[in-house]
């Protein structure tokens, strides 16, 4: 009885937890059933199992039994990802990697930092802003977002349109090969280490070319001071005339956001709402940084600005209280949405800052043909276009039409010259509009080096590149055909 | 016996006969609660069980995604469901943290009531859980038998930790000059007000309240509820304590005993038919009352009434907070942080109040909490139904504290249980109160030193 | 092209092909570039030639692709904050372009006159100003490279913010011409600065751990300095007249911002410290002086002479300098060196005897890899570059950049063995 019993147990299942102990592997179905997709939750698949190892050998020791076993398997933080990065489609093992959650080291005098991969962003800003520090990259989910995560996908956020995204903050990485190797690039956070910049390129490959296991960040002083303004606009396209207007006049704001009417309607309805009226058009957050004593004459050219272009009410925030009620309603839209919409589809475009106005009206008008509401959240700074497609999955057909008014954003931002995703990343979900920006030898190029690092193509399988882009890859294929979920 | 139980549950209707839901019809998960989870993880952080486990299905939006699952027909209401179920602290902290404001309490409240049809408790928890919920904090009386408690929290290892808490030892002895004015241990308000109808306000009368004496609070924090009652009147209020008020059933609808939960609330909604206000001084309890409409949902009658009285209910804090109350003028040199009570912050919005009246007594060195609203592991009965989670709970709040505060002030019991523990456990000497006695031992003092000069 | 110059240079520093290849457009570098894949030939690429003396263990090439004609810009949004150039383009033809629109590429490498910007890309050269503005990796968006076998790779694109396949532009950023060729660089831009100041600190013999705490002052407070630059005493005296240690504190700001950092820089100046403060053409002018100190391949040296590069931690720049010091009177050459407190990069021209300058190099490449840190070689002639590495001991995971070489130049026809560890 108890000799049947055992046999049950995949043979695999029983030496990935020789690796890492009976407490720190899932593998029955009921619970594997919460890993099924991340924040991008349009596919939906099982995994073989989830293991949590707790430190580098671990990951280490998984891996090259993978690799040596042939078993597909992909690394997955916090889950946040809005691209299906972390959905396993080939029933992959999954590595979480949130039980490495370590702040290792703080060097304040050479402004660095070291922390493990499941080491959330928001907590390491939290732990050394008693001394005057932060770390700059802050994506809207930086309250549980992990920085492995953001590393492999190079997460952006409100505020690096002055600083930068994550590929900009990182100064040493340690690295498990997809064959199970360890390496240390970057050294202690030398910058410009001699040989390809191996560091940039793991930085954003979403989980494709090896599984980060620890991290040197830079941490930046905080600035003397800030302020934040809030300004209220009757007509959309004078909005975003503002925006341009304001980077022209030399200044280099801090963050530079906008809501829409219906993404307003959105944040108004969930947890952070801090009253806008109801019946404005667009609403710009702007704020600047830095020397205190300069700030003011930012302020007085940015509000000249905005009434050049009627606005209708400008404020800045008079204490930081008011300032964070501010950032909550804005970091929290994209969730706020739930309060006015079952499903969304957020898309992730990027366009030049001066496009904004027709991109805009393009976006309308694929609103109107799909009949679906379609909520804009965007750092209009730096272009970076947040269109959040509003659905009912329960209604048939209606993902399908949400999943193609997403790809027609997407052509729209293609053919003013711009990307189709600015920091979400491409996951399994914008594979195929890769196509839009890149020729099939371009692709091409990128999977020759994809073969560099992961030449069985075993890690984070069928991401990030459109099916099938060369014969070899074809055959793959054809496992991944996972439904989608209505 | 998994196998035997889905057995009986297919022999009953699932909740709409063409659906695919895994559901029993009474009771049901809302739908229109999970609707609105988008899945993108906001809530992940602030889960104690996710930070302990670090596995999604003891996350929120696993949890969610879970009972979403059982109405999608992908999964039963078996042991690997209720495992994560009933595992939530009940704390509601992802609630703060839910940018689209879905109610997981509620929906884990449902969830739990589905598990426990389908699959009735056994074994020591289930007679520990009934004994707890149905032998005992349903009746007043029983719970006066005070050496029936006492045995009960000698087995539970709790005895130790209680004599540190606010119970017995920490005012008496602590506050300098207190001791002619304290007892030595409290009585339960109902067995010292059993023959009176209405005590009576100090001063000029502002407004008559009523208050729930709670059935674990009157017992074993009876001086606390004195306490609630001395502020209360020391402030012109009237004070009626209705006769008929029973427990308020959070513990029951937290262990998915729906249909006790129902009878509790039909008992208080009637018993406080008559109040303008019901001050409540444990925050669990509070929450629990506000939430009554939830319990019926089916019945419109019952909601109606249960609305009506939800909207009467408030925390004493808040309470004294929007309608004003004398600053006391003596000092309490004492260091003091504040822990959260989870249903008072996530639960109630309570949290700049308690915070409020602790800095407006003169003397407190206030200390903030990093993590003040981090759940503390007591969770009703859950650090007796799940010992192991709510150590681990505890010790990361513990890590919190600062080390050198002489006191940490709350507003539930439940917590300063816990809390006890925790100092205990650590060998801090911070003594655990209850915000509400702070103020009333400042008044107490100010009555002295008026006493004295008259 | 063959003058006296030419076939000089060509002894001293190598890296030079027998035959002279100026393209003037894309197609003629593709064209070219596919003609030697097929032919098999071995290609040097450069543009201004100025890191000729730059790594590279071969003394001959078959060809030269110089780049040096293929200039000018593509496109400028002057609203979108961001330019197309052509790589021959040198950097003070850029930044004068650009001066009319109010903008700038902030990059402040050696020699703006003669650098360009393929080269400057290529070899990933930074200035002082890195500190604030960061180097050729923060800036670059987007590039059209020439593969070794002519085809045209796009990478990245023309927005500022984007993550759509993997970042390539950085596996050409710094690969010194190994992957192809660029025939395009599409970059952010900033708004030039409104008023800017250089403060310069210099302190006597024996004090200069006081400006070390002084620039950890400087990190520790409000203020935001886009250089913190140190120069040794011999540097200095070049630059000021006064031979000391000397800290250059820049600030670029609108004025009443500059002029508070200012002034927070008159209130902590050390004691014994002089302390000089230089104003917008003034300022110019100092760094338009830095910025040709440092040799370059067609600056004629009367001795020996070797540039080095270290990167460390920030503030370990300053134990270097202080290292190089010792080392070069203990072996007699002379040393002149500036680097970053805040950015970790830090420079040597080193000059004297060949054996003396192998061992100050091997000296100061030992203390920069104790403190996790490394030494390349910027300029040195062709013969020195056999008997001391340039590149350093190839790192753990060198296989994989032999792997990328070999996926993307498989038959070694861009730049073979210029890189690290014969790549």
């Amino acid at each position: 009885m108890k000799r049947k019993k055992q046999n049950k147990v995949d043979p695999h299942i029983r030496s990935l937890t020789k690796i890492v102990g009976e407490s720190e592997i899932l593998y029955k179905p009921e619970d594997l059933i919460s890993y099924d997709c991340d924040g991008f939750t349009v596919h939906k698949a099982l995994p073989k199992a989830v293991v949590f190892p707790k430190n580098t050998e671990e990951v280490a020791a998984l891996v090259q039994y993978c690799h040596m076993n042939h078993l597909p398997f992909l690394a997955r933080g916090a889950g946040t990802g809005l691209s299906g990065g972390a959905i396993p489609l080939n029933e992959e093992i999954i590595i979480s990697l949130v039980k490495m959650k370590q702040l290792l080291c703080v060097d304040y005098e050479n402004r660095q930092a070291v922390v493990q991969p499941g080491y959330v962003n928001l907590k390491l800003t939290n732990s050394i802003s008693d001394k005057g520090y932060y770390y700059a990259p802050d994506p809207s989910s930086q309250y549980v977002c992990t920085i492995g995560g953001n590393v492999a996908e190079n997460a952006g956020g409100a505020h690096c349109l002055k600083y930068g995204v994550t590929t900009n903050h990182i100064l040493g990485l340690e690295v498990v090969l997809p064959h199970g190797e360890v390496i240390e690039i970057g050294g202690e956070g030398a910058p410009d280490s001699p040989g390809y910049d191996l560091m940039g390129l793991l930085t954003g490959s979403e989980g494709t070319l090896g599984i980060v296991t620890k991290i040197t960040v830079r941490i930046l002083k905080s600035p003397q001071g800030k302020k934040t303004v809030l300004a209220y606009f009757d007509d959309v396209e004078e909005g975003s005339r503002a925006v341009s207007d304001i980077i022209a006049a030399g200044i280099v704001p801090a963050a530079l956001e906008m809501m829409d009417k219906t993404a307003i309607e959105g944040v108004e309805a969930g947890t952070f709402p801090v009253g806008h009226p109801p019946d404005i058009e667009a609403f710009l957050l702007i704020e600047v940084d830095g020397i205190m004593a300069g700030l003011e004459e930012q302020i007085e050219q940015i509000l000249e600005v905005c009434e050049s272009w009627n606005v209708r009410e400008v404020k800045v925030a008079k204490s930081e209280e008011e300032r964070s009620r501010w950032w909550a309603n804005r970091k929290t839209g994209f969730g706020a949405m739930g309060a006015i919409s079952p499903d969304y589809l957020v898309q992730d475009g990027v366009i030049p800052r001066s496009r904004l106005p027709e991109v805009l009206k393009e976006i309308e008008k694929i609103s109107r043909e799909s009949g679906l509401r379609i909520a804009n959240i965007f750092h209009a700074g730096d272009g970076n276009l947040h269109p959040l497609i509003l659905f009912d999955s329960r209604v048939p057909g209606e993902t399908e039409k949400a999943l193609q008014a997403g790809t027609a954003c997407l052509k729209a931002c293609a053919d003013v010259g711009g990307s189709i995703t600015g920091e979400h990343g491409v996951g399994i979900e914008k594979k195929e509009e890769m196509r839009f920006i890149f020729t099939e030898e371009e692709i091409e190029a990128q999977l020759d080096i994809r073969d560099v690092f992961n030449p069985y193509d075993l890690l984070n399988q069928g991401k990030l590149f459109p099916k099938p882009s060369r014969c070899m890859d074809v055959k793959k294929i054809v496992k991944d055909t996972v439904a989608v979920q209505s | 016996m998994l196998k035997e139980l889905m057995k009986k549950k297919d022999a009953s209707l699932p909740c709409e006969e063409n659906t695919l839901s895994n559901y029993f019809a009474k009771d049901h998960p809302d739908e229109a609660k999970w609707a609105d989870c988008v899945h993108c993880g906001m809530c992940l952080e602030a889960c104690p069980t996710y930070l302990e486990t670090g596995q999604e299905q003891h996350s929120p939006r696993g949890r969610v995604h879970l009972i979403k699952s059982v109405a999608e027909g992908k999964l039963n209401v078996n042991e690997a469901f209720a495992d994560p179920v009933f595992q939530c602290l009940d704390c509601r902290a992802c609630t703060t943290a839910c940018p689209a404001d879905v109610d997981v309490g509620g929906l884990i409240e449902e969830a739990r009531g589905q598990v426990r049809q389908a699959m009735p408790l056994r074994g020591w928890k289930g007679a520990a859980g009934s004994f707890f919920l149905k032998r005992l904090f349903p009746h007043p009386n029983r719970m006066q038998t005070v050496s029936g408690l006492l045995k009960l929290y000698q087995q539970s290892g709790l005895q130790k930790v209680m004599r540190r808490s606010g119970a017995m030892k920490v005012m008496p002895d602590h506050l300098a000059g207190m001791e002619a004015i304290m007892p030595e241990m409290k009585a339960s308000v109902q067995k010292t007000y059993k023959n009176v109808d209405l005590i009576p306000a100090k001063g000029a009368v502002k407004a008559r309240v009523a208050m729930l004496t709670g059935c674990i609070m009157d017992v074993m924090f009876g001086d606390i509820n004195e306490s609630t009652i001395h502020v209360l009147t020391y402030n012109g209020n009237e004070v009626t304590l209705p006769k008929q008020q029973t427990c308020c059933g959070a513990l029951h609808v937290h262990a998915g005993d729906r249909d006790t939960g129902r009878k509790l609330a039909k008992q208080n909604i009637e018993a406080f038919e008559d109040a303008g206000k019901v001050i409540v001084n444990a925050a669990g309890c509070g929450c629990a009352l506000k939430e009554y409409p939830e319990l019926f949902k089916d019945d419109p009658e019952w909601r109606d009434r249960a609305e009506k009285f939800a909207a009467k209910v408030e925390d004493v804090s808040k309470y004294l907070c929007d309608t004003g109350y004398v600053k006391p003028e003596s000092r309490i040199h004492k260091s003091i942080t504040y822990h959260d009570a989870c249903h008072l912050a996530h639960g109630q919005g309570v949290r700049h109040e308690p915070r409020q009246m602790l800095q407006d007594i003169p003397g407190v060195e206030y200390k903030e909490m990093k993590n003040a609203d981090t759940c503390c592991g007591s969770a009703g009965i859950y650090n007796l139904t799940n010992p192991e989670m709510a150590g681990a709970v505890l010790d990361r709040k513990m890590a919190d504290v600062p080390e050198d505060v002489e006191m940490i002030s709350m507003g539930n019991p439940g917590c300063m249980l816990q809390m006890a523990m925790g100092v205990q456990k650590y060998g801090r000497r911070s003594e655990i109160v209850h915000t509400i006695q702070l103020l009333d031992w400042a008044y107490q003092k100010d009555e002295q030193a008026a006493g004295k000069k008259g | 092209m063959d003058t006296q110059e030419h076939v000089e240079l060509h002894d001293l520093y190598g890296n030079r092909g027998s035959e002279w290849h100026e393209p003037v457009s894309e197609e003629e570098i593709c064209e070219r570039l596919k003609r030697a894949h097929e032919e098999g030939r071995k290609v040097a690429i450069e543009s201004g030639g100025t890191k000729r003396g730059y790594g590279g263990a071969r003394g001959e090439y078959d060809w030269t692709l110089s780049l040096k004609k293929y200039k000018g810009i593509v496109e400028h949004n002057a609203g979108d904050m961001t330019i197309t150039v052509k790589p021959g383009t040198t950097i003070a033809e850029l930044q004068r372009f650009l001066q009319e629109y109010g903008q700038q590429v902030s990059l402040d490498p050696h020699w703006p006159e003669q650098a360009t910007i393929g080269g400057v890309i290529s070899a990933n050269e930074s200035g002082p100003k890195r500190l604030a503005y960061g180097s050729a990796r923060d800036l670059v968006i987007g590039l059209r490279i020439v593969y070794p076998d002519g085809r045209i790779i796009r990478t990245g694109g023309k927005v500022v913010k984007n993550v759509a396949g993997y970042d390539m532009n950085k596996l050409f950023i710094g690969a010194m011409g190994t992957l192809g060729v660029i025939s395009e660089i599409t970059m952010k831009l900033r708004p030039a600065p409104k008023y800017e100041s250089l403060a310069l600190v210099s302190v006597p013999e024996g004090e200069e751990e006081k400006l070390r705490l002084l620039a950890v002052e400087i990190q520790d407070a409000m203020i935001e300095p886009v250089t913190l630059e140190i120069l040794t005493p011999a540097l200095a005296e070049k630059l000021t007249g006064t031979r000391a240690f000397t800290l250059l504190v820049g600030y670029e700001d609108v004025e009443c911002s500059v002029k508070e950092q200012e002034g927070w820089m008159i209130h902590h100046k050390p004691e014994n410290a002089v302390l000089e403060i230089l104003h917008e053409e003034e300022a110019r002018k100092f760094w338009e002086r830095f910025a040709v100190t440092v040799p370059n391949t067609h600056t004629k040296e009367k001795d020996l002479c070797a540039v080095l590069k270290a990167g460390t931690k920030n503030m370990d720049v300053f134990t270097m300098m202080t290292t190089a010091l010792d080392l070069g009177i203990s072996h007699l050459v002379d040393i002149e060196a500036h680097g970053g407190l805040g950015h970790g990069i830090s420079e040597y021209v080193v000059r004297g005897q060949q054996d003396n300058i192998i061992a100050v190099i091997e000296g100061l490449r030992a203390a920069a890899e104790q403190k996790g840190g490394y030494i390349v070689i910027k300029q040195l002639p062709f013969h020195l570059r056999k008997k001391v590495d340039v590149w350093g001991r190839n790192p753990g995971h060198f296989s994989l950049m032999e792997g990328i070489k070999k996926a993307v130049d498989p038959y070694g026809v861009c730049n073979l063995q210029r890189y690290i560890g014969g790549i």
